[in-house]
């Protein structure tokens, strides 16, 4: 027992001691706290470099929303609220394996709640806000239960058709329902004043940002618990997840429920930004882009969503905004390529190059140049 | 066809007659319309459809561009039928124009679906890398097709008589354009069916949607055989697109609007079968004639356009896999 002796007579310095908890953290998450802090100072330092201020500019005894700040809060603004649509989706997609077309259901019909309880219960504003809030959350979850349950019957490609008719229907419909007022789309002009993005823009994107965070931190709480394990045997090998004893219907059912809940408050927060629910909210193309943006910044990881968004959004504001026409002669005929004009084909082309260029996504992409990196590296040391 | 596919297809089929037959209020002349123009749709449907069908058949590919070569074929045909466009074929006689046009668009499209297939190529293995592209190539001639006809209020100048004539039946007027694209898009669906259950390249196709690495094990060079499919089935599209632009006229839009009815058509008829597309698509067309119909009756034009979608999920919900799908 003279080993024991030895643990005893062990100097000081040769104890292992974990670094401190704030240390491991900061190590870990340096990025997202960086992230997240230049979010918060970023309307008040444009403001400051541009010199128009955050709050917008005071005409008379009115305050309106002109100047770059403002502006820029609001391209954030959308920013978050398609972050949102796309995590929840890559929870479902991408984590889960449960292919849907139809996600933008549950975005539009976040818009649209909220629109209708807003301007047709005639009470305060703050309540009918608040309530009309609850009756998203409460839509989407039995909605999302509703078509989640048939997901035990029709299996891949049958339920993601399934889940786009039911959008195509609802977005039909909600073209030429009365209560929606049809094509026009239905304006929500009842907002309380501290969520009006025409009256205290800076809140909406504070709240904006609040929820980005939020769902960024509930998805990533729930992919890394037990649940979260399972369902990625379930997107891994269903049949197996079931062999192992696991209810694979209650965890499909969890992601789903989630992530329609998710992309409802998402829709809120587009509607109110646009301050108008239009059937555009239910149609394919956000679903579509949901999809595209997803597989583009990298399934199945946590922050591919979030790169995959910026990315896009900010290339296509950028294009939009650009002045750059590029002409072409091939002899036979001519072919003038003016970006502002034709910035969906530039859309269209970026979209087939990425997936030449980046076949896991961009995050995904990363990741492994990482490893493999880091493999060639360690490989390196050995030999060395 | 098991003894209960036909008894299903039956009584939806029943089903939707009856309902055009009472909504068209008991008027025969009426009611032979209603379902002349339902097969009428619903060939427009499986134009489409059909490439589409073959595809996800063999590769499991959704091909998203499909509208697209619809939408190519469409312009094509009615840019070169018409004598200021911007293809100048120099042909005097407009029925013959209008047939170099339908050529021309279906070669188009054959040719522009090679060259999807060698794009894809690299990312077979991963199936929804090939969504993303199929989109992005689909956005891309949209945009590029945008680009070339920036203004197009082309009209159709008559040939061989048949797209203005009307022919009366049972009291009703037609146009006998529109009975000219059943015939061809009837020939064009026995076509197929022909090459798919009469010839070798055929007998491949059919064994490659069963089970593809088997096909390839036994010495036979799929990647070819996934290359004429694909052509095969774009080249389809923009036939069908240049066969109906006489009658839909061409639109940026129209590609995706038929794309998501022809989704809803090959889900219904069963992923991977032939018959079901055909049969898939006949249904479809018939319920959206009647409730066409119908919905002009009641005044409420939003029930003819969520017709397919209601159809494939009341079929969904009672046959999960289609009408005649496979498990995949």
């Amino acid at each position: 027992m003279d080993n024991v002796q030895d643990v005893f007579q062990e100097t000081p310095q040769d104890v292992f001691r974990p670094p401190p908890m704030w240390r491991v953290f900061l190590r870990e998450h340096w990025l997202h706290l960086l992230i997240v802090a230049v979010l918060i100072v970023l309307p008040h330092a444009i403001g400051w470099i541009t010199g128009d201020s955050p709050f917008g500019r005071v005409r008379g005894s009115r305050v309106i929303m002109a100047g770059e700040s403002t502006y820029w809060q609001a391209i954030f603004i959308e920013m978050f609220s398609l972050a949102v649509l796309v995590m929840s989706y890559n929870l479902m997609f991408g984590f889960t394996g449960v292919i849907s077309f139809g996600h933008a259901l549950f975005f539009g019909i976040g818009g649209y709640a909220v629109g209708i309880v807003v301007q047709y219960w005639d009470v305060d504003p703050n309540l009918a806000f608040i309530a009309g809030v609850l009756l998203v959350i409460f839509i989407t979850s039995i909605l999302g239960l509703l078509i989640g349950l048939l997901s035990l019957r029709l299996r891949g490609i049958y339920f993601a058709i399934f889940t786009l008719a039911i959008a195509e229907m609802a977005w039909l419909y909600a073209g030429s329902w009365r209560l929606t007022r049809g094509e026009d789309g239905l304006t929500i002009n009842r907002l309380p004043e501290w969520i009006d993005p025409e009256r205290s823009r800076l809140m909406v994107y504070y709240i904006g940002l609040a929820l980005f965070v939020t769902a960024f931190l509930v998805i990533r709480r729930l992919v890394r618990s037990p649940a979260g394990a399972v369902f990625q045997a379930i997107r891994e090998n269903e049949d197996r997840a079931k062999a192992i004893g696991y209810n694979t219907l209650r965890y499909k059912l969890l992601s789903i429920v989630v992530a329609s809940v998710l992309a409802g408050l998402a829709g809120i927060l587009m509607g109110i930004l646009n301050k108008s629910a239009r059937p555009e909210l239910l149609g394919v193309t956000y679903t579509v882009d949901a999809l595209l943006i997803t597989i583009i910044g990298g399934v199945g990881t946590l922050a591919g969503p979030v790169v995959g968004t910026a990315g896009l959004h900010l290339l296509e504001l950028w294009v939009r905004d650009s002045s750059i026409i590029l002409s072409l002669n091939l002899g036979l005929f001519e072919f003038t390529l003016n970006f502002s004009q034709d910035w969906i084909l530039i859309i269209g082309v970026v979209f087939v190059v990425v997936v030449l260029v980046f076949p896991y996504g961009l995050v995904g992409t990363w990741y492994r140049l990482r490893a493999r990196v880091g493999d060639w590296w360690e490989r390196r040391r050995a030999t060395t | 066809m098991t003894r209960s596919d036909a008894v299903l297809i039956t009584a939806i089929v029943g089903a939707i007659l009856s309902f055009s037959f009472i909504s068209s209020g008991g008027n025969v002349g009426s009611f032979g319309i209603t379902i002349l123009s339902g097969l009428f749709q619903g060939m427009l449907l499986f134009l489409v459809a059909a490439g589409l069908s073959l595809i996800f058949g063999l590769m499991d590919v959704l091909n998203f561009a499909q509208g697209a070569y619809f939408m190519v074929g469409a312009y094509l045909a009615y840019d070169i039928q018409h004598t200021g466009g911007l293809i100048d074929v120099g042909i005097a006689d407009p029925g013959l124009r209008f047939i170099v046009g339908v050529i021309a668009a279906t070669l188009a499209g054959a040719v522009l679906g090679v060259l999807l297939e060698l794009l894809l190529r690299p990312v077979y293995k991963r199936h929804l890398f090939l969504l993303v592209l199929t989109f992005g190539v689909s956005i891309v001639m949209l945009e590029g097709i945008k680009a070339f006809y920036s203004v197009t209020p082309y009209t159709w100048t008559e040939f061989f008589g048949i797209r203005e004539a009307q022919f009366t039946f049972l009291g009703q007027n037609f146009t006998q354009y529109r009975l000219f694209v059943l015939a061809v898009g009837f020939a064009l669906m026995v076509g197929i069916s022909l090459l798919l259950n009469r010839t070798r390249i055929g007998i491949i196709i059919r064994a490659g949607v069963q089970d593809r690495e088997m096909v390839s094990a036994l010495g036979i060079n799929v990647q070819t055989v996934f290359t004429f499919v694909f052509t095969l089935g774009c080249a389809v599209a923009a036939f069908g697109g240049a066969i109906a632009a006489p009658f839909l006229g061409a639109t940026i839009t129209m590609g995706t609007t038929y794309l998501v009815a022809a989704i809803a058509v090959i889900v219904l008829g069963g992923l991977g079968s032939y018959e079901g597309t055909a049969i898939g698509a006949m249904i479809v067309g018939l319920a959206l004639a009647a409730m066409q119909q119908f919905s002009i009756t009641i005044n409420q034009p939003v029930l003819a356009s969520i017709t397919p979608m209601m159809l494939l999920i009341a079929v969904l919900l009672i046959r999960p896999r289609g009408l005649f799908g496979q498990e995949r």
